[in-house]
Parts: structure tokens; sequence; C-alpha cells
């Protein structure tokens, strides 16, 4: 669930425990990699991926909120 | 428990649009200013991703007759319905100020201007007046909170908001909570503003059982309305409900950045306005009726998609720049991985779930009905045109009365500060009992049930009774393991009280008008046309009366 840090990335600035409105990453220590630990509180805001100087979040979209979609059988109508 | 005490001449109760630019101005005539955030400034609020249409006036292009543009504006549903409430005069001055915030904005790095031009577009009917300037808004919150910095204003992130301290018949500050540190922050300021957002989590999201399933920051709980209520003020239309519609179940604001047709399984316009995508109307179908796919889900003629095939290419660049603009980023991560694209796919839209209207009441210098306090933004004239500039206009009103109020020691109210913490301390001291997410999820079916899409007197006086049962549990039987958990106890203490303000107006509304649906009173009442049911909390009672918006 999101968001997903990846560690060999992370510089652990703590930046992202600084941004988040819903605060998903509390209890994160200063200095560490940061924990999700209320991952289906977040919103997918995008705001810590966007925060992330070392490009190390990526946000996994649950399942229940995937996009529904419909393969087009027409380019232009 | 430790307690810090921060004094202010302005107090500025959240850090959103309207929370930032009230401090900005606030700031900028002289006054003390302290915003207490409850997420971080840079990235909360409706606003907090982005935003890309601004509600605003600008006479060199609408004309110099305010009058019918504000008719013009009025014309569509949406618009009425979330200003339900909100005074004309009250419309009118925002319309009147909107210019020089757009023009404000632009300088200050938010850039207002396609081209060089102002150009409008969305939420307008075909060929008629439009209405909404188009905007890169995507930095605004990093703008708004750079300049408030810069014109010396103090924020505070992390701190909820939980009470306002009246003192007699003033309001003298407010008591809040640090959400990560074991702390109660008391205000000690000359005036206050609310500027908290808006009221969700009350209904469930349309994911069952998943509360993230929704267009408003989870943490947007209504926070500023009940506090507001409970010092006494007057709330306006707590009954209305509000639907908003988008991508089915990753819910998300936005409707009019989407270059679509709204079409049936069959390809067929499920609305009579556009029939090919338009950059400039898009489809107005969505602000008309918000419960439209609901109810092509329930009849079976379902699902509805919003379709994008036969943009052209230049409209669907500007389109996926504008989702950008409008805070939609994740949205596009998500269609990139899927391999979803909008000139080919149409993405299926679907209705939200209900938000209460409720506004706190304000004239028009943003002033509520308590002395020493103001209101902005989404909790008292919705949206983010009128955010920015009431904004603006409650801290420019707020720092001159600041003046001259007259300083009140917060120990004049120590004993309402000390049950406030009382509050706090009964919840982390009890070692079992009910977490927040069940206090949350059983109001939300109660108000879900008896306060939903249909409602008469027996359902809402059932769900009253269940409410308040609930609510006296919830006080007495709610446990958090840490401060994350205590900060979402104390939104839902907020929201049961703003669930029982819903219902309790709901019953006195006896007629059936836009959303609120009365079984029991069918007809839509022309007595009622211009009026609206203002709440207060006279001693403990909550006391209706019907007024006129004008």
């Amino acid at each position: 669930m999101p968001p997903i840090i990846d560690e060999t990335k992370c510089i652990q600035c703590g930046l992202c425990v600084d941004v988040c409105a819903e605060d998903v990453y509390y209890g994160s220590k200063s200095g560490e990699t940061p924990v999700v630990t209320y991952p289906d509180f977040c919103y997918h805001c995008n705001c810590c991926v966007k925060e992330c100087p070392a490009k190390a979040i990526r946000l996994r979209i649950p399942l229940p909120l995937m996009l529904l979609y419909k393969e087009g059988e027409c380019d232009i109508r | 428990m430790k307690e810090e005490i921060i004094k202010a001449d302005v107090l500025c109760i959240g850090g959103g649009i309207a929370g930032l630019m009230a401090a900005i101005r606030a700031s900028e005539l002289g006054a003390k200013v302290v915003v207490a955030e409850k997420g971080n400034a840079l990235y909360s609020g409706r606003g907090r991703a982005g935003n890309d249409h601004f509600w605003c006036y600008i006479p060199e292009v609408h004309g110099p007759d305010i009058t019918s543009f504000m008719k013009e504006c009025l014309k569509g549903p949406k618009l009425r319905i979330i200003q339900a409430g909100t005074s004309m005069s009250v419309l009118r001055t925002f319309m009147e100020r909107s210019f020089e915030i757009v023009k404000l904005w632009d300088d200050w790095g938010i850039p207002m201007k396609h081209g060089g031009q102002w150009e409008f577009a969305g939420h307008s009917f075909p060929g008629e007046v439009l209405t909404h300037l188009k905007y890169q808004g995507r930095g605004q919150k990093r703008v708004l909170t750079e300049k408030a910095l810069e014109k010396g204003v103090t924020i505070i992130n992390r701190v909820m908001v939980t009470d306002l301290l009246r003192h007699g018949d003033r309001i003298v500050g407010a008591v809040g909570l640090h959400t990560r540190e074991e702390k109660v922050v008391v205000f000690q300021a000359n005036c206050t503003i609310v500027a908290t957002g808006v009221a969700d989590r009350l209904y469930p999201s349309p994911v069952p059982g998943w509360m993230a399933s929704t267009p408003n920051c989870l943490t947007l709980t209504g926070d500023g309305r009940a506090m507001t209520y409970r010092a006494g003020g007057i709330i306006v239309g707590p009954e209305s409900p509000r639907r908003h519609m988008g991508p089915r179940y990753f819910s998300r604001y936005g409707q009019a950045t989407w270059i679509g047709v709204l079409r049936d399984p069959h390809d067929k316009p499920v609305g009579p306005y556009v029939t090919r995508p338009d950059r400039k109307y898009g489809d107005m179908t969505m602000e008309v009726k918000s419960g439209i796919l609901e109810d092509f889900m329930k009849s079976g003629r379902g699902p509805v998609y919003m379709d994008c095939r036969g943009i052209i290419p230049e409209d669907y660049d500007y389109m996926m720049n504008a989702f950008v603009d409008e805070g939609l980023s994740s949205l596009m991560d998500h269609m990139k991985e899927e391999g979803i694209d909008l000139r080919k796919n149409p993405v299926e839209f679907g209705t939200y779930h209900i938000t209460s209207e409720g506004k706190i009441w304000i004239n028009e210098k943003a002033e509520t009905s308590l002395k020493g306090l103001y209101a902005a933004g989404d909790e008292s004239i919705a949206s983010i045109g009128p955010s920015a500039t009431y904004g603006w206009i409650a801290g420019e009103n707020a720092a001159a009365a600041a003046k001259n109020a007259p300083a009140v020691d917060i120990e004049n109210v120590r004993s309402d500060i000390e049950e406030k913490k009382n509050v706090v301390r009964e919840i982390v001291s009890r070692k079992e009992g009910a977490d927040w997410r069940e206090a949350n999820v059983a109001l939300q079916q109660v108000m879900q049930d008896y306060a939903g899409l249909v409602r008469s007197e027996t359902l809402l006086k059932a769900g009253l009774d269940y409410l308040r049962r609930l609510r006296s549990k919830a006080r007495r039987s709610l446990v958090a393991r840490n401060r994350w958990e205590l900060t979402r106890c104390l939104e839902t203490l907020n929201l049961l009280d703003l669930g029982e303000l819903v219902l309790l107006s709901a019953n006195e509304r006896k007629e059936t008008r836009a959303l609120h649906n009365r079984a029991d009173y069918p007809l839509t009442d022309p007595m009622l046309d211009g009026k609206a049911l203002y709440v207060r909390n006279v001693g403990g009672v909550p006391t209706f009366e019907w007024r006129k918006t004008e």
C-alpha cells in the first residue's frame, strides 16, 4: 500500500515525513528511513513523491481505487 | 501535561489557501500573526496539490455589469448549491475584489494567464458567459507559504486547534493539541480567523470501508465549524447535502479539467450540452446533476464514462498539463502505469458521497456572529477564488480590529482550558475501548442511513437518538495509542457534533430542495426561496431560525 520507499535510494532526509498532511509517516525517527505507519490513510496526493530529493518514493494505488476504463473502439468520432 | 502559550494579534486556524491569504494580509497591515496548521502549510487543505480554475470577475473580460455577471454565475446548480447560505452581499464583495487577488497571485508567481492572456474555460454552459479563469496552481501552496514567511507570519505546523476560547461575548483565543508531541498549545489572540476547510468523513466514501476514497484531504473534518458552533456562533444550512462526481473510486476534484463528453455504454452522451470534447466549456451535465451517474447505475443503464476520444492533440496536451495544475499528478502516474490513454480509453465516472454544506455565517467583512471571530475559505464561502479573496478580506479586517480590540488575558478562561485538557487526558489514559475508526465508521453509517439521500422525520429522529447514544459512548470509551490516533479521535468528536447538526437541521427543513430529499415533504416550498436555516447553540440547546440570504 502507498507510499513505497526504496531503501537503497532514500537519503533519510525526512522531507516526506515533514510534509504529509495525513501524517502517514507518523513515528518515523529522524535520520532513519521513514516508516509508513498508516498506509491506508494515504490520500495519494503525491506530495511526498514530489518532495523527495532522491526520487525514492512511489505510490502504489490500492486495488479498490484502480481506475475503471474501457477499450475504445475508435479513435475519432 | 506540557502547555505552551502563544500570543498574537491575529490567529489563523488553518494554513490552507484562505488561512495563508488572511495571514499575509494581516501581517502586512502590521499585525503579529500566527497560523496554526494541523498538517504542514506547504501541502495542506483542498488546494494543497494545486487548482486550475479560479472563479473571478474581471471587468475587462466580463464587462462593467457585475450584477448580471453574478446572475450568470449562479445559473449552474453546482455554484448555487455550494454557495447556498452565503448572502448575496458577501458574494458580491467577493466578486468585486476577486480581480485584485488574481493580479496579486500573478505577481507573486502563481501563473494566472495563458500566453499572456486571461483565459476563461470550464464550469460554464455552451455559448454563455465564462466564469472561471484557467490558471496554473500547481505551486500555489509553496508560493503562499513563502510569502507568509516573508511577511513575518509565524506558521506552526502540526497543531490541531480543538476549541475556541470565549470570554463573555468575545473570542479571545483557542486551545489546540500538538499532533506529534505531548503538548497542549494555548493561543491568546485579539482576533481569530477560522479557516479549516470542508467537513468530510461524515458520510461513507465510495469505496466501502476505505476512507481514502474521497476527493478531500482526510484530515478535513469541519473542525472550525464544530468549534464555532460549540462557542455559540451561527452555522448556516448544515442540512444541505452536496455531492461531486469524478473518476469512480479514485475520487478526485477537477471535473471541469476533463475535456470530454459523459457517455453511456452505447456512446450516447448522457447530457445535452456537448457531443465532442470541448476545451472551452467541458461537459456541464456533471454540474447540473451530480447524481446522474448513480441514477444510470441504479436503473441498469450504466456505467457512464468520461470520454475524451476525439480530442485534438493540442487540447489533449492542454488537459494533461491542467491535470498537474489541478493536483492530479498521482492520477496521471496511475494511468501511465496501467496503460490508460485518454485519447483511446473512456474512464468510468461515479457520483461521490455526501458532504454537508453547512457554513459559518459571515458578513461582508468576514466577521462571524461572535465578536473577535472571523471565518474564511471553504467553511464560510466555498471554492478557490472565494477562499483566496475572503481570506484576504478576513485578514484585512481582523488586523484592523485587532489594533483596537481589548487584550484579554487567557488566564481568564483557565477553567475552559483545563476542561479541554481533561478530554485529552481521559482518551490517552484509557487502556481499552473503541478506537477513532470504530466511532467514525459508526457515525458514517448513521448519517448514510438516517440522513442520507432519503430523509423523513421518523428516520431523522431515530438517527438523532442513535447518534447521541453513540457520541456519549464515544466520549466515555475512545482510546488512542499515540498522538496520531488522538488527533483522529478529536476529529471524530467534532464530526459527531456536526452530524447532530445535520440531523437536527434536516428535520427543520420541511420540504424537498436540491439534494435534500424529504420523503414526507416532497414539495419544494416557495416560501423558503431565498432563505437559509441558521443554527446556533444557545446554552447547549440548538436553536433554529429562517433568515433571508440577501
